[in-house]
């Protein structure tokens, strides 16, 4: 489902990946640890063309979607507003000024798949991390993504959330997407993830 | 051990260059300006006079007056709410947020900081020489003006606004047109407001001045009076000119106030 290889990455001389390779079949769990500056949000990062690799190959088989630490949501929309905003790469511009019918409709289920059908129209700013993360993933759902990747998606939550949010992720892996996640909390990686990536830094 | 001190940095020779720089400058402008203290102590009989003849107002040009205001109001609002479209327009293009080819960044910047420099009062004497004098000469002069401080203002707002959201669009795939609408805007909503209803509060005090070019309401009232020496009409006029500018400003400041912005 995702398969990078050889991946190399530095940033103004230092290097922070230097021939990454790693492969993730459907319905897997991966966790990714290791100490800050090891490179894992950049190779997560440049999965999804928010960093170009100088080096290596990267494939999707589909459509790969991304869950930030800071969850990036917009604030003063609406749950379903920011979820129907996942659908866009598959929109024409005349249709995406407001979103149809059947995007809504499309949105509303990835909501309840998230276990937040009951806060659609809840502005996002007053929601609670944990919700907003979940709003989040129900974005990534809405994108119709194989391969979900999660930067730090827990780092932010009260230890509740986070448990609520690694779940979620975990039942998304066992319904068939691919997900790889960057933690810094091992136990929580060794309680849920199908199998563990230690990443070294780069002297 | 002793340790190294760092060498004392300030002033250094480039802060006594600047500093004889800005006094030479000051007294040139102070020569130019014919500045004069002694003048004003001088001419304050001038003053005098004029302010006895002002005072009392005569009140009976109010009407006409307030009439008047409600004119100058008018072409504040005509000017703010007309350059809003291109006013969106080049801020679009202009904010790095939005626009991501640099040409494009560079050519909405140029047209936008030509019609910040040049004064409304100057496009107003222009556009008086198209339509006539007149109010619809001021409304134009606004557009054209205030397209370009508020583009710039929209634009800067823009810049500003959090990358996060822009760039979890993209990696769904969003185009930049799409980002723009469905994270920069709605995160910036509350700014662009608040900046809007600052410049209705500029353009109504700026289309006072341009009354007195020509282009009709109070500040066409104010001029006349002063042709004909009648200074306590100017005063009346003077008056609700004050009353106009504190409505409008505080209004403004009560929604930018709710706002948040």
């Amino acid at each position: 489902m995702l398969a990078i290889r050889g991946l190399r990455k530095t940033f103004g001389g230092r290097t922070v990946l230097d021939g990454f390779d790693l492969t993730v079949e459907a319905g897997e769990f991966v966790a990714l640890l290791g100490p800050n500056g090891s490179g894992k949000s950049t190779a997560l990062r440049c999965v999804v063309g928010l960093e170009t690799p100088d080096g290596g190959s990267v494939s999707v088989d589909g459509n790969a979607a991304m869950v930030f630490q800071k969850i990036h949501l917009v604030g003063r929309r609406t749950a379903l507003d920011n979820v129907c905003s996942g659908a866009l790469g598959r929109l024409p511009l005349h249709r995406s000024v407001f979103f149809g019918q059947d995007v809504r409709e499309e949105a509303v289920r990835c909501l309840d798949r998230v276990g937040l059908a009951d806060r659609v129209l809840e502005r996002c700013a007053r929601l609670s991390g944990g919700q907003q993360q979940r709003v989040a993933i129900a974005r990534a759902l809405c994108q119709r993504a194989n391969v979900i990747l999660a930067d730090e998606p827990v780092s932010a939550l009260d230890p509740q959330a986070a448990v609520q949010v690694m779940e979620l992720l975990v039942e998304l892996a066992n319904d068939g997407l691919a997900v790889v996640a960057v933690l810094h909390q091992p136990e929580l990686a060794r309680t849920y993830a199908h199998r563990i990536v230690e990443m070294g830094a780069f002297a | 051990m002793t340790m190294a001190v760092p060498k004392r940095r300030w002033p250094s020779s480039t802060v006594w260059i600047v500093a004889a720089v800005a006094v030479v400058v000051h007294v040139l402008a102070w020569q130019a300006t014919e500045f004069s203290p002694a003048a004003l102590i001088a001419g304050w009989e001038g003053m005098a006079d004029f302010l006895a003849e002002s005072l009392p107002p005569d009140l009976s040009v109010l009407g006409k007056s307030l009439e008047a205001a409600v004119t100058t109001l008018y072409i504040g609002l005509l000017g703010t709410t007309f350059s809003i479209p291109f006013a969106l327009l080049l801020a679009l293009l202009a904010s790095r947020a939005t626009t991501s080819a640099a040409w494009a960044q560079q050519a909405a910047r140029a047209v936008l900081s030509f019609l910040r420099s040049v004064p409304d009062v100057v496009f107003a004497l222009i556009f008086v020489t198209a339509v006539g004098l007149g109010p619809f000469a001021g409304v134009l002069a606004l557009v054209f003006h205030n397209t370009g401080v508020m583009g710039k203002l929209w634009a800067e707002a823009m810049d500003e606004s959090d990358r996060g959201p822009r760039d979890a669009l993209r990696v769904t795939g969003a185009s930049g047109p799409q980002i723009a609408l469905h994270a920069v805007l709605p995160t910036v909503m509350p700014s662009l407001a608040g900046l809007l209803l600052y410049r209705l509060d500029v353009n109504v005090r700026s289309s006072l001045v341009l009354g007195l070019v020509g282009a009709g309401g109070i500040g066409f009232l104010i001029n006349q009076s002063i042709k004909l020496f009648r200074f306590d009409e100017m005063v009346t006029h003077i008056l609700v000119v004050l009353l106009l500018v504190v409505v409008v400003d505080q209004a403004s400041g009560f929604v930018r106030k709710r706002l948040g912005a």
